[in-house]
């Protein structure tokens, strides 16, 4: 996609987005060839969506069809895909001599599809199955995120329908595009949260005049620009290095710091944030889940941190050589 | 010349000459040592050309494009040849020159510069204009023949070493503020100039206080428009933010990763070393982008403020995460290396103060990229 290709996307996103409904979504998704995008060049596809997805606070099956890409069986508009479970990344799915054992998480698109795929390891490595939905179990998850979805899958021994052999890369290669989007999308929220925070900053009159005066107001929504530009950086550095080490530091980066911008928002926001009714609250929750999907900030960064100690050598991830950088200054 | 050609000779080059170009003291070493190793370094890069890539051919360099020097930098730094403060003067100061020096005054002072027989150093603080750098009072009135500059500058980095100076003057009445302000390449073995170095607080008589009393300066020597000093100054502070935030970020590295070498099992935990790691991963992610931005021929601005807020505090959370693994060594060892942590700690208590302190990072970001209005 070129520059007004991509403009173009993302306003057709956002319109669809702002009606509120995963469906209308998935449609328009479709309609302007979203999936295809998906397939030709998944990483900038990743990027475009959902940054947008997540300001809007919108849901739709793009996560089903991020990870049936990474898994190599190409976006499904019709068959869902069971996710990790919260706070994990290994595969959802056991597979054993009495069938398949799942116990992971759906996106709202499972309840819609007919068949859902399963990533499961076994004895002879990984395998992805096609199971019926109608075999699974489906529960709501409402918690802190109602209106993001989310159902809990689990089955004991279901039988598979058809089966994949994937490549040893298929998992990891499924977890980094997985990371990557739910960042992009903790970003969005957090630009979101952002705006809503500046606006209030500038319209809410105390003393005679906007509170964004006030310094104390005015560096709050600074260091939340730059937790969001650190954020976004990484983000974008390991897209371009498709690299599994940089999108770990990515997802830990974009989760942790859409955090520190929710807790400076809300502050700005004071009392009006705090209701309800104004939409601070529906993206704090999005990304307070969002953060648990394919590993937390707070693990990943022990993670992280534990390798360091452990290897006590620092990995170069970052090279001043970047392919996408060089030909593409922006 | 690419970046791929250019960092494997260079690295060749490293590989081939790296016993005679390491320093030869211990440690941080004293500040005359330093200067003595920034220019026996400087002198052998730019023979063999690398220290000349990335510069345009009219201050004699190769051309080529600003990220050859980023990467220059960064071998420099990550293979503890050169400190990269001193250095990166050398960032701050050529591209003032290029953009606003007379030609041949640029012609016949970079090289100079680029070759490390000249230290320059860059007056812009004074004792009553901190923050606040619209407000100086450094004042320079015309004469037969040229300028006369009398007034104090005083943070003046390597002064008592400098050659020559990038001062700014005021030329139009004080509340003219930034529009009545001059930038001067000022010789600092002039008459009338005094040189105070101050001692700080890690140890190091790096800043100065510079005293003008009187001082000729030819008209000659006008970087930029008169009364237009402003312009010089929003166009260097940028810099201090692209190729130098840069170098000072592959230090920040290696000096981590000395840190992961000698710590002692279980004297720090794995989560506060991880957020460590990842603030310098976000850092030089977003400083790499300005290295792209600034190559692709962007004009630099507010926007480089959100790099040095987050250079502050990575540079700050690596310090502190060496005090707590290495607290015996950096409060009370002796050898050259306890010295350096110790050093090292304290000089950067001072990131979040220089060249603009967070608060100011932070009204311009506020103002200039969150477009918040007027903050009174």
């Amino acid at each position: 996609m070129d520059a007004t290709e991509v403009e173009l996307f993302e306003r057709s996103v956002r319109q669809a987005a702002a009606d509120h409904t995963a469906e209308a979504l998935d449609r328009a998704l479709t309609d302007l060839g979203w999936p295809d995008a998906l397939s030709d060049d998944p990483y900038t596809a990743v990027s475009i969506l959902f940054p947008v997805q997540g300001a809007a606070n919108a849901t739709s099956s793009a996560l089903d069809q991020v990870v049936a890409t990474g898994l190599g069986m190409g976006p499904r508009t019709t068959e869902a895909v069971v996710l990790p479970r919260l706070g994990m990344s290994a595969v959802p799915g056991v597979a054993g001599d009495d069938g398949v054992s799942v116990d992971g998480l759906g996106t709202r698109a499972s309840t819609r599809a007919e068949t859902a795929v399963v990533a499961a390891r076994g004895d002879a490595g990984q395998t992805f199955f096609s199971v019926a939905v109608a075999d699974l179990r489906l529960e709501p998850v409402r918690g802190m995120d109602p209106e993001l979805g989310l159902v809990r899958v689990t089955a004991d021994g279901v039988a598979p329908g058809s089966r994949t052999e994937p490549s040893a890369r298929a998992w990891p290669t499924t977890v980094v595009l997985a990371r990557l989007g739910v960042s992009y999308e903790m970003l969005g929220a957090a630009r979101a949260m952002l705006a809503l925070a500046r606006e209030h900053a500038l319209e809410r009159i105390q003393y005679g005049g906007p509170i964004s005066r006030f310094q104390a107001v005015r560096h709050r929504l600074a260091d939340t620009l730059v937790a969001i530009e650190g954020a976004e950086a990484a983000v974008n550095a390991a897209r371009s290095a498709r690299s599994p080490e940089l999108a770990t530091v990515a997802k830990a980066l974009a989760g942790g710091r859409a955090l520190t911008a929710a807790s400076h928002c809300q502050q700005v926001l004071a009392g009006i944030g705090f209701t309800a009714e104004h939409s601070f609250h529906r993206y704090f929750r999005r990304i307070l889940v969002l953060d648990q999907l394919f590993g937390s900030a707070h693990a990943l960064t022990a993670e992280l941190g534990e390798e360091l100690l452990r290897s006590r050598a620092l990995p170069d991830l970052l090279p001043l050589e970047d392919p996408v950088a060089m030909s593409a200054p922006r | 010349m690419d970046l791929a050609t250019f960092r494997k000779g260079l690295d060749d080059w490293l590989d081939e000459h790296g016993r005679e170009l390491a320093p030869e003291h211990d440690g941080l070493g004293t500040l005359d040592e330093r200067m003595v190793q920034l220019a026996k370094v400087k002198r052998r890069s730019f023979d063999a050309g690398w220290m000349r890539w990335g510069w345009p051919e009219r201050v004699g360099g190769l051309g080529g494009s600003p990220i050859l020097r980023a990467y220059l930098g960064e071998a420099l730094t990550a293979r503890e040849l050169v400190e990269p403060d001193v250095y990166s003067m050398t960032e701050v100061l050529a591209p003032t020159m290029i953009d606003f020096a007379a030609p041949e005054l640029a012609a016949e002072m970079v090289p100079r510069l680029l070759r490390g027989d000249e230290i320059w150093c860059q007056g812009f603080s004074e004792p009553g204009t901190g923050s606040n750098l619209a407000s100086l009072a450094c004042r320079a009135i015309r004469a037969d023949g040229g300028w006369r500059v009398t007034g104090q500058k005083v943070w003046t980095s390597y002064a008592q070493y400098a050659s020559h100076c990038v001062l700014l003057t005021r030329t139009g009445s004080l509340e003219s503020a930034h529009r009545g302000i001059t930038a001067l390449f000022v010789d600092m073995d002039s008459a009338g100039i005094t040189v105070r170095p101050l001692r700080t607080m890690h140890g190091s008589d790096e800043f100065s206080e510079v005293f003008f009393d009187d001082v000729a300066v030819p008209f000659d020597r006008t970087l930029g428009e008169v009364d237009q000093g402003w312009a010089v100054a929003m166009d260097l502070l940028p810099y201090e933010r692209s190729t130098s935030l840069w170098h000072r970020c592959a230090y920040l590295q290696r000096r981590l990763e000395r840190l992961l070498e000698s710590v002692p099992s279980g004297a720090l935990g794995a989560a506060e070393v991880g957020e460590v790691a990842q603030l310098l991963i976000a850092l030089r992610a977003r400083s790499r982008d300005t290295q792209y931005r600034m190559a692709g021929g962007e004009q630099l601005g507010a926007e480089t403020s959100i790099d040095k807020v987050l250079l502050s505090t990575a540079e700050q959370a690596v310090m502190d995460l060496a005090a707590r693994g290495l607290a015996p060594e950096v409060l009370v060892g002796e050898d050259a290396a306890s010295e350096r942590w110790r050093a090292e700690y304290l000089y950067s208590r001072a990131a979040s103060i220089y060249g603009g302190t967070t608060e100011i990072q932070r009204n311009i970001i506020a103002r200039r990229l969150l477009d918040l209005g007027d903050d009174r």
